[in-house]
């Protein structure tokens, strides 16, 4: 294929395909009883985002994953690179195209997703981690602020 | 232990703001702050030297195009203290960068790879991050 060819390929490709985002956070500080507040703008193509937190990519206590076309949000945990068994909550109040403000709160014994317009989705810490290390959002959220307190 | 934070397809535009706080650890050798379009480019490495690489207390500024090191910018007013927390912000101007250092005085440095859009953030070294805002 000529490089003009390719070129051309690879531009219809990313038009195609909607503009996913990835934040990776790696000695993260986040503990027992802290928040970490997030805002970004949900991308007006986007049909998913995800809030990844855990010791490591494969290793995740709480996997935060709204899906819009199912209009569902799914949570879940990953051991060891294998997913566990899936909490789905249906309160979606928040859309493509609009921004949002999330606050993960880490509990003793739970997290707590503060959504947009109050309601929390709620997940058991399910292994008992103390700390959180790693920290990952990414697909169709581009994010304008991230804070760990 | 060093903080590591990557951030790609930010698709950042002229204009913006990057505010950037954390810690800075009592025992600390060196941060970096890196923006450009990926792991081999960088527009802006910004990188406070408390003290590594024969550097005490010097703020190195450089960039990097296709994994090969620019011509490096160094700076000798250091408003950093180890075991304190530090804010800076980094302006994308389009043909340049400024830095916004802790006591209020600022550095610039030019865009050389003529990058329209910031695509990539890194940061790295002894600093843990609490903070990233865009704006």
């Amino acid at each position: 294929m000529s490089s003009h060819a390719r070129q051309l390929c690879s531009t219809w490709l990313q038009r195609l395909e909607p503009r996913t985002n990835k934040m990776e956070l790696y000695h993260m500080e986040l503990k027992k009883g802290m928040m970490l507040k997030l805002k970004g703008k949900i991308n007006d193509d986007a049909s998913w985002f995800a809030i990844n937190l855990g010791s490591g990519p494969q290793d995740l206590a709480l996997h935060f994953n709204p899906r819009f076309e199912e209009n569902i949000i799914v949570c879940n945990s990953q051991n060891g690179g294998s997913w566990e068994k899936e909490h789905r909550d249906g309160h979606v109040c928040f859309k493509p195209g609009t921004e949002i403000k999330l606050t993960v709160t880490f509990e003793e014994d739970e997290f707590q997703v503060k959504l947009p317009d109050g309601h929390q989705v709620k997940f058991p810490n399910r292994r008992g981690q103390g700390h959180l290390p790693y920290c990952c959002v990414k697909g169709g959220i581009s994010l304008t602020s991230f804070k760990v307190e | 232990m060093a903080n590591e934070m990557i951030a790609t397809n930010l698709d950042l535009q002229p204009g913006v703001c990057i505010k950037i706080v954390g810690d800075v650890p009592p025992d600390a050798k060196c941060f970096r702050v890196n923006l450009g379009k990926d792991e081999h480019n960088f527009a802006l490495h910004f990188n406070p030297r408390f003290n590594a690489c024969d550097d005490t207390n010097t703020i190195i500024c450089n960039s990097k195009q296709e994994g090969s090191w620019g011509t490096e910018q160094r700076e000798t007013n250091f408003p950093f203290l180890p075991g304190s927390r530090v804010e800076v912000c980094m302006t994308f101007e389009g043909n340049q960068f400024t830095v916004r250092l802790p006591d209020d005085s600022q550095i610039s440095f030019p865009n050389r790879l003529n990058l329209e859009t910031i695509n990539f953030l890194q940061v790295g070294g002894d600093f843990k991050l609490k903070t990233v805002d865009f704006e």
